[in-house]
């Protein structure tokens, strides 16, 4: 019953072992010369400015990417169903996801209309 | 091994086949872990990477329990897509945003853990007893899910017995959009200005080249320090006028000064 | 397995005696072929694939800097191993003895997870693709693919979408200003265009009725769906190279901007990690898009039809191998070839493009096949589908764009009256001025014939 996952999970294995081993073995291979100013974060060459605390660093507007991503994920999540069985679904099943199709995209035209999707 | 697996026989009632047993009691305790994880883990960006840890293991019970389709939207839906944007809300709120440990009401949390586990019981007893005298069914043998029908036998249940919800669903959707936009998005009240304009108000401006930059490297280390111009005399507006230490510039007013 | 048969085409390609042996093999399986394999050939076909992979991605660097460097009249990497060709595995042995430079402000755990988060879901996503026919293999009759399932294709999908976490986590991890803007600007980049992707994938499935990756494979044997879908297989290229951060969209790396992106305070082994994990999941999209618009393994038209056994046996991997690296040149090729977009130009291609006529396209293709399986002929369920379309969208669409030019226009002119009142304030020269004839300056005047100089007069006395 889980004989099609099997595979999946070997290559898993083999792919976490190879990625932990190269990830784990660096500090070991590598030289060592201990600098502070290595340690310090790249800004290219100038003296690194502290980072602001606090909120308000990154624009909202990430915020609102992802949240249209979900909605638009969940509504490929429904399709894909769909386009498997819609020989058996015929007409009546057409209508259906039509009519979903349009109501999504309501939110679409709605979000763009309000100037959403302007990336400044 | 994957012969093990495979011919671990038919579900019966109370024996389960081994590959699962063995699939069971790793994903079990990963996904109890990452769940006590979440809730314990001061820094709120661990916190959310235990979380991941259990929605991946859900996914993958899914996948135990021969819903194929559902398993891997698990992972999509809620690894890929809810959980990003967790981790952008976690961003937004800061770097090294993490729990205060101050309690502010007093005895909450004496009263958070006794609610806690008193829901613990009330799911416990009543998911048991939801269970109580069911009998497990092999889905892969059932009829309905067998041979990789199974994407096609949940399209013939949402799509006809279930038709309202999915078309709700839709709606939920549109309220989800509508929320976002009103929760995060700000209004623009001009239009957002083109390169096109910016350079051409640039040109009006009567100052096409940039401001001169501050004599640091010139003469001194501060960076109050006024750049110089080709004649001797100083660049006002190479310095903000905010910067600690620009008093000691010649009054403005002096036309000798400005260039 | 009726069941399958009525499910999927696979079993119509698949020879009599081998469907002889599926039923006896098909005690519990998913997709037929993948239920019973031993445990010796999984491990030969696990090890195959991450050798593939290993070796793809040694390839592909040494590929990509030999043809970006002829289409720059450069030769590229030409000293190590013949013709270069060694020049990646070279540089990959270099950076296992780098130092590691793990800055002090980083979040450790984190930054420890990040490459390996980045490096395993390539690999894994890889694990549906089919490769060639079922072959032979030390007399063991076998599909060349590791494993599918039903939902073979939605496993590349959540890879994909797994693979965001190991970009944000190492820009978030790094405690570093530029990573964690091109962490943010990578992670909103590839799920806009992730959005894209899967839309682009729904029309496939309408053809095939399936997601197993080996079914659609299968149902392409004749037609490849490029034809019939060549708008979706356009979305899906647009937006597979925005979903593995190539150029022209490569924003998250913006070398002028953002130094290098999420991976900037990354070093060693560690960068080496995501090097892999681009140049893999450069060479799974390339698959996919093999696998679920250009047939497959199957061999191009015309090879099948003089040499019928192009298609079985070992032979088709010839092919597979052949479409990925017809692909990735095409990715070198955008390289060498366009600018980097600017962000909002990029957002706007996504969201306000790809989407919007994906939508359509989706609701067109699905009416035409729904009313051609209720007997429609081809030209009345084509016909009326379009002019919908036609009427509906892309007339008002157009409309709306006119109006929005004749308003730019009619901006633009007022623009330019306002200009033409303006008074220059920047020192130009006025409108009315004379050029005095340039008399002086003649050839003759400035440089005194030669004859001049040889009769020995000392022009400067």
């Amino acid at each position: 019953m889980l004989a099609p996952y099997l595979p999946i999970v070997l290559l898993f294995g083999l792919a976490f072992a190879f990625a932990f081993f190269s990830v784990a073995i660096a500090p070991f291979t590598g030289p060592r010369r201990y600098n502070k100013a290595k340690l310090e974060f790249y800004e290219c060459g100038i003296e690194p400015t502290p980072q602001p605390q606090g909120p308000n660093r990154f624009p909202i507007k990430y915020f609102l990417t992802a949240m249209l991503f979900i909605v638009f994920d969940i509504e490929i999540i429904f399709l894909y169903p769909y386009a498997v069985a819609n020989k058996a679904l015929g007409l009546f099943g057409l209508v259906e996801i039509v009519i979903f199709i349009v109501t999504v995209f309501v939110a679409y035209a709605y979000v763009w209309r309000r100037g959403g999707l302007d990336w400044d | 091994m994957s012969a093990v697996i495979s011919t671990a026989g038919e579900l019966t009632n109370g024996q389960v086949p081994l590959g699962e047993a063995v699939a069971f009691w790793i994903l079990g305790p990963v996904s109890l872990a990452g769940a006590i994880g979440m809730v314990l883990l001061r820094n709120a960006v661990h916190s959310a990477l235990s979380l991941v840890a259990t929605m991946m293991s859900l996914g993958m019970f899914y996948l135990i329990e021969q819903g194929p389709f559902l398993g891997l939207v698990q992972i999509i839906v809620y690894t890929g897509a809810i959980m990003i944007l967790f981790l952008f809300v976690l961003m937004l709120i800061g770097r090294d945003a993490s729990d205060s440990i101050v309690e502010t009401l007093r005895g909450q949390r004496w009263a958070a853990s006794l609610f806690g586990i008193g829901f613990a019981l009330l799911v416990a007893l009543s998911v048991g007893r939801a269970f109580k005298g069911s009998k497990p069914v092999n889905l892969n043998s059932a009829t309905t899910n067998a041979n990789g029908q199974n994407v096609n036998s949940i399209a013939a249940l949402l799509f006809t017995k279930y038709l309202f919800a999915f078309e709700l669903t839709s709606a939920l959707l549109i309220i989800a959009a509508v929320g976002a936009m009103v929760l995060a998005h700000l209004e623009r009240e001009t239009p957002k200005r083109t390169q096109k304009e910016i350079a051409r108000e640039r040109i009006r401006s009567g100052r096409p080249q940039p401001l001169p930059g501050p004599g640091v490297l010139s003469s001194h280390d501060a960076i109050g320090t006024p750049a110089l111009l080709p004649d001797g005399s100083i660049a006002p507006e190479s310095v903000m006028a905010s910067t600690p230490g620009v008093r000691e510039l010649p009054a403005l007013d002096n036309p000798d000064n400005i260039r | 397995m009726s069941a399958v048969l009525a499910a999927s085409h696979a079993a119509d390609v698949l020879p009599a005696s081998s469907q002889n042996a599926h039923v006896l093999l098909a005690s519990s399986q998913n997709v037929a072929g993948f239920g019973n394999q031993p445990l010796w050939i999984v491990l030969i076909k696990v090890l195959g694939v991450f050798v593939f992979l290993v070796v793809m991605t040694l390839f592909a660097i040494v590929f990509e800097r030999k043809v970006v460097g002829r289409m720059q009249n450069r030769i590229g990497p030409n000293r190590v191993g013949p013709w270069g060709t060694l020049q990646s595995l070279a540089d990959g042995m270099k950076l296992a003895f780098k130092e590691e430079v793990i800055p002090l402000l980083a979040d450790k755990p984190v930054y420890f997870l990040a490459p390996i988060l980045s490096a395993v879901p390539a690999f894994l996503a890889f694990s549906v693709i089919p490769f060639g026919p079922e072959v032979s293999i030390f007399g063991h009759r076998t599909p060349l693919q590791l494993t599918d399932l039903p939902v073979g294709v939605l496993v590349v999908f959540a890879c994909s979408s797994l693979g965001v976490y190991g970009v944000v986590l190492s820009g978030w991890a790094s405690g570093s200003t530029y990573p964690l803007l091109g962490s943010l600007r990578a992670a909103a980049q590839m799920i806009s265009y992730e959005v894209a992707m899967g839309l682009s994938m729904v029309a496939v499935f309408l053809f095939s009725g399936t997601m197993s990756t080996s079914g659609i494979v299968a149902a392409q044997q004749h037609t490849w769906y490029v034809i019939p879908l060549f708008v979706s297989f356009a979305i899906y290229a647009i937006s597979v190279v925005g979903e593995t951060n190539r150029a022209p969209f490569d924003l998250a790396e913006a070398e002028s901007e953002l130094v290098g992106g999420f991976h900037t305070e990354y070093s060693s082994f560690k960068f080496a990690m995501f090097f892999l994990a681009e140049y893999i999941n450069m060479v799974t999209v390339s698959a996919l898009a093999t696998t679920l618009f250009l047939g497959g393994w199957h061999a191009p038209w015309g090879v099948h039809a003089i040499w019928s056994g192009a298609n079985s046996g070992w032979f088709p991997v010839i092919w597979f191998v052949v479409k990925i690296v017809a692909i990735i040149f095409v990715f070198v090729w955008l390289r060498g070839t366009l600018p980097r977009l600017r962000y909002d130009q990029f957002m706007h291609l996504g969201w306000k493009v790809l989407i919007p006529i994906n939508l359509v396209w989706i609701l067109a293709v699905t009416t035409i096949h729904v009313l051609r399986d209720r007997g429609w002929p081809a030209w009345k369920a084509t016909a009326i589908p379009l002019a919908l379309v036609l009427l509906l969208v892309v007339v008002p669409a157009l409309m709306m764009l006119e109006g929005a030019a004749a308003r730019r226009a009619a901006d633009r002119d007022d623009e330019d009256e306002a200009d033409a009142r303006l008074t220059p304030t920047f020192p130009t020269p006025p409108m009315d001025l004379v050029v005095p004839s340039p008399k002086r300056l003649t050839t003759a005047s400035v440089h005194p014939p030669t004859s001049a100089i040889a009769e020995g007069e000392d022009p400067d006395g």
